[in-house]
């Protein structure tokens, strides 16, 4: 299986590489009009077929790495170094993405599944779609290279076959780990489709902003794919790492952060060159950056420029990624340049408050905050290179940058829908802004008097008064969008007789991507509000012996029992815990920690019972060497169920912008006798 | 599977594959160039749309009265200048 | 109207400036929140890359010993920055969790800052510049609206048809 794994990376570079020259010659050859022995045409046809062609190839080689982990075969070095007989089969699969080889392949083929869907769909525009698929072409060979010649996963061991393999990471033997890489993969790998339109339109100076609508649901479905990934990973975190947090600010999580941020920019930025024309030199370099900072993300946590808790699999492809990279700024570059006069701006801005300036506003946050992590990620190389010593740039440090401009962004959240497009003045639009401003005051006294004050022991707590102003805000914002929504909705209930739910359910049919939208925000509010509860945690650590006991919050643990177990996978020790509350037993937790036997790694799995006040979050420490007895250690966190839901609201928000909007029916089609004769023509024409 | 069998089965995606790319297929899709017009039916669309919103938004009570004329002046002078363009291409 | 719309905001912004100068006039120290709090100003040198007030993981080479020297450190009476600078000489300057205020390092700090100034300053200036220039095009674009000829009206009419009713 390894030899038609090797020959099918193969195939497929070849055919990535015949799609990218060919279909680039036929684009040329269709620009410039010269004369060719063949149709170009047909030429771009074959070049189409090439890329689909070469996704069956690479199909082929991340099918022959699945069998290769499920029959155990062990003359593949990687299944040896990430695999073993014993592994559960949902984790074989995550074996193919514990390392780097498999991670590599693994992008290969969601690149040429995005390629695949895209190349089927050619017809909806055939030239802007040619232009795309050749892009896409390039990207793929470049990784189908390092596939081939400098991370093939196919090699073979030297020397003996051994009887079974190394194992899985412990700490990637954990259901969301099984989902949690490809999801990010997939937001990580897509954004290369809306580089590819962008790059593409401004090649062939496309006319209009069709291309944006094209694009729009490849980068919402990738943006949502990346949202989840990173939510997924949060979350991850969270249950497995056992520190009772659930972002640390790693290179790794801020790699993935960034083109989020980006990619945010965008989505939110292109609006307005689909509208009105506007921002278009500026939209093209943000999905560039975008495409370009995933590549950087990867560089960063595979090359292991930076050193990082779960950079699981770190060698030397970093060079190929810096040079990959810098071919791609140049492409852009000189594409920018040689075709700029493409992108002249139709329209301005009418007002310093209209919403087109909410959303330069909102690029502005995001692209900063963008770069205060990507300071932070790369500061201790410039300080090494300064000054010769590496320095620790760590939570610490962002907490305290990237908090106040993250609740500015909050702010813009809320106060972004309130504007109306095009020029208004203050005026019009201030009582839009007495509830809100009457709701963040009322949360800010619920706030002190129910004691989320920013003060611990006596001392101002910058983190406690962050989270009060990020409640007072969330508050704010939720009643700014509710009511954007009621304004909405009063109005067509007044039109069209319907009582206000459905008013509100026909408003969102009308303009899901708008109400979508502020539905996404909502989303936001929520998850911040469970960011922010971080800033109340407590946690306990204590000895327990048989029947001894703790209290955090209102929950007393009590130790009912510790025992051991052993499987073929792992042996494991935990803690059966009798939770009680107001004196009444209420729920068992078993914190667990188990040791590996492949990998011989320990691995704490943590006991969570979630409610929306709190968690209370109980890890098995060990036992203390001395007494034999058990080290629990017991959290509790405020809100954190939030963010899940918050996640939750974002998704669903993100899928209601995806359905197309009821179009409205136009007065031409709805009067009949609108002596509508002259205008069907017109209506209808473009033939 | 052997590393013969595997070279064998690679071979034989390997013709398919060729085949499938090369086949002489004539029915391949046109790249017909965007026409001025299609462009201008694209604009028609997006400024009818913005003129919607700006109705809609209006009757939300997000613009004041003489704010809302001038910007649909503009916007239906904008617009029919299109109309214009479109009448005398389709003529 | 536009003074009225303007003191709405200056309330509004003094509202804001006096609570956050109260909550950050009140406050006094305690002693028992040090040790959480300089826990957190620390890394756990044992590579695991977690903060030490985090560090939690079965049989940490470092972190036991480190808190200890931590809560040594608090009860010998020295102020929080001597520790850190303590611990830094020790350990080197990794140990710290974010880079000290100065020096180079005060760079850090201050350019994200210091570009977010920058943009939000030029963001303003690129939106008064445009308004400005946009005012003149709408100028030039209402001059026109006046002669408009019958085939014209004709066609503001049915946009108007077309559009306002937005549909039941």
């Amino acid at each position: 299986m390894a030899a038609f794994g090797s020959f099918c990376l193969l195939i497929g570079l070849a055919l990535a590489a015949y799609n990218l020259l060919a279909g680039a010659l036929a684009l040329r050859l269709l620009a410039t009009g010269q004369p060719a022995r063949i149709s170009p045409e047909r030429l771009a046809d074959t070049a189409r077929r090439a890329g689909i062609a070469g996704f069956i190839a690479v199909t082929g080689a991340a099918f022959a790495l699945v069998w290769s982990v499920f029959t155990n075969d062990f003359s593949i070095t990687y299944i040896v170094e990430h695999s073993n007989r014993a592994l559960p089969i949902a984790y074989k699969f995550a074996a193919l993405w514990s390392g780097q080889e498999g991670s590599l392949l693994l992008w290969a083929w969601l690149l040429g599944t995005y390629g695949f869907v895209l190349r089927l769909r050619h017809k909806t525009d055939v030239k802007l779609y040619a232009y795309a698929g050749t892009i896409l072409a390039g990207i793929q060979v470049f990784f189908l290279l390092l596939l081939n010649f400098a991370a093939p996963p196919f090699s073979l061991l030297k020397g003996a076959i051994p009887d079974d393999g190394n194992g899985l990471n412990p700490l990637l033997q954990y259901p969301e780990m099984v989902i949690h890489p490809p999801m990010l993969y997939l937001g990580y790998v897509g954004f290369s489709v809306p580089f590819a339109f962008a790059l593409g339109a401004l090649m062939m100076r496309y006319p209009g902003e069709k291309w944006i609508r094209i694009t729009r649901t490849w980068t919402m479905v990738t943006w949502l794919f990346l949202t989840c990934g990173i939510f997924l990973g949060m979350h991850w975190a969270y249950a497995v790492l056992g520190w009772g947090g659930y972002w640390g600010w790693d290179p790794v999580e801020n790699a993935s952060f960034m083109p989020w941020l980006t990619g945010t920019a965008f989505l939110h930025s292109v609006m307005m060159q689909e509208r009105k024309g506007m921002m278009k030199s500026w939209n093209v370099w943000l999905i560039f950056s975008t495409f370009l900072l995933t590549l950087l993300g990867t560089l960063l946590t595979r090359a292991g420029l930076v050193s990082s808790v779960h950079a699981f699999a770190q060698s030397s492809i970093g060079t190929w990624f810096i040079v990959f990279m810098a071919i791609v700024i140049a492409v852009c570059i000189f594409a920018y340049v040689y075709q700029r006069g493409h992108l002249k701006t139709e329209h301005q801005l009418e007002s310093l408050v209209s919403r087109e300036s909410s959303f330069l506003f909102n690029n502005l946050v995001l692209l900063t905050a963008c770069f205060v992590i990507l300071w932070g990620t790369l500061f201790p190389i410039l300080s090494e290179y300064v000054e010769g010593s590496k320095v620790t740039v760590g939570a610490p440090f962002y907490n305290r940058v990237a908090v106040p401009i993250g609740l500015f962004l909050l702010f813009l959240t809320g106060v972004g829908p309130l504007l109306p497009w095009r020029s208004t003045s203050l005026r019009a639009i201030k009582r839009n802004f007495v509830l809100p401003v009457i709701a963040l005051w009322a949360m800010v006294i619920v706030c002190l008097v129910a004691g989320a004050n920013p003060w611990k022991g006596g001392m101002f707590d910058s983190g406690r008064f962050y989270a009060l102003v990020a409640f007072a805000l969330s508050a704010a914002v939720t009643t700014a969008i509710v009511a954007e929504f009621l304004r909405g909705a009063t109005v067509i209930a007044r039109q069209t007789g319907r009582n206000l739910f459905a008013a509100l359910w026909l408003l969102t049919r009308r303009n899901t991507r708008r109400y979508g939208g502020y539905l996404v925000h909502i989303g936001v509010v929520i998850v911040v509000v469970g960011l922010a509860g971080s800033a109340f945690n407590r946690n306990l650590e204590s000895e327990l012996g048989m029947h001894g006991s703790m209290s955090i919050g209102p929950y007393t643990l009590v130790n009912n029992s510790f025992t051991q177990d052993t499987n073929d996978n792992y042996n494991s020790e935990y803690a059966v815990l009798d939770v009680y509350k107001g004196g009444k037993n209420v729920f068992q937790m078993t914190p667990e920690k188990r040791f590996y036997l492949a990998s011989g790694q320990p691995q704490t799995m943590v006991a969570i019972h979630s409610t929306p006040e709190w968690d209370l979050y109980v890890v098995y420490e060990g036992t203390n060497p001395d007494t034999g007895q058990p080290i629990i250690k017991a959290f509790l966190n405020p809100l954190v169920g939030w963010i899940w839901f918050g996640l939750a609201v974002i998704v669903l928000g993100t899928f209601v912008a995806l359905v197309p909007s009821l179009t409205p029916a136009t007065a031409a089609l709805r009067v009949p006798a609108a002596r509508g004769v002259q205008a069907e023509p017109v209506l209808k024409g473009g033939d | 599977m052997t590393e013969m069998q595997g070279l064998i089965a690679g071979m034989l995606l390997l013709f398919a594959l060729v085949v499938y790319t090369f086949w002489p297929e004539n029915a391949f899709a046109s790249q017909k160039e965007k026409t001025r017009l299609d462009y201008l039916l694209e604009r028609k669309e997006q400024l009818y749309e913005n003129l919607r919103d700006l109705n809609f938004e209006y009757r939300a009570g997000k613009y004041p009265e003489e704010d809302f004329q001038a910007q649909r002046a503009l916007l239906e002078h904008e617009t029919a200048q299109l109309l214009a363009e479109i009448e005398r291409m389709q003529a | 109207m536009r003074s009225r719309a303007f003191g709405f905001w200056t309330r509004v912004v003094e509202a804001t400036v006096l609570a956050v100068a109260i909550f950050f006039s009140i406050g006094a120290t305690d002693a028992s929140s040090r040790f959480d709090n300089l826990g957190h100003r620390l890394m756990c040198t044992c590579g695991c890359a977690q903060l030490l007030g985090e560090c939690n993981h079965v049989g940490c080479p470092e972190s036991g010993r480190m808190r200890n020297e931590l809560t040594a450190a608090i009860a010998s009476g020295l102020s929080d920055q001597q520790i850190l600078d303590g611990f830094a000489a020790k350990y080197g300057a990794t140990v710290l969790a974010a880079p000290p205020a100065k020096g180079f390092d005060l760079v850090a700090w201050i350019a994200p800052f210091a570009v977010f100034l920058a943009a939000l300053l030029g963001t303003t200036l690129l939106i008064i510049f445009w308004v400005r220039s946009d005012k003149k095009m709408q100028m030039a674009a209402v001059r026109g609206l006046a002669e408009a000829d019958p085939a014209e009206e004709e066609r503001l009419r049915r946009i108007r048809r077309e559009t306002s009713e937005e549909g039941n």
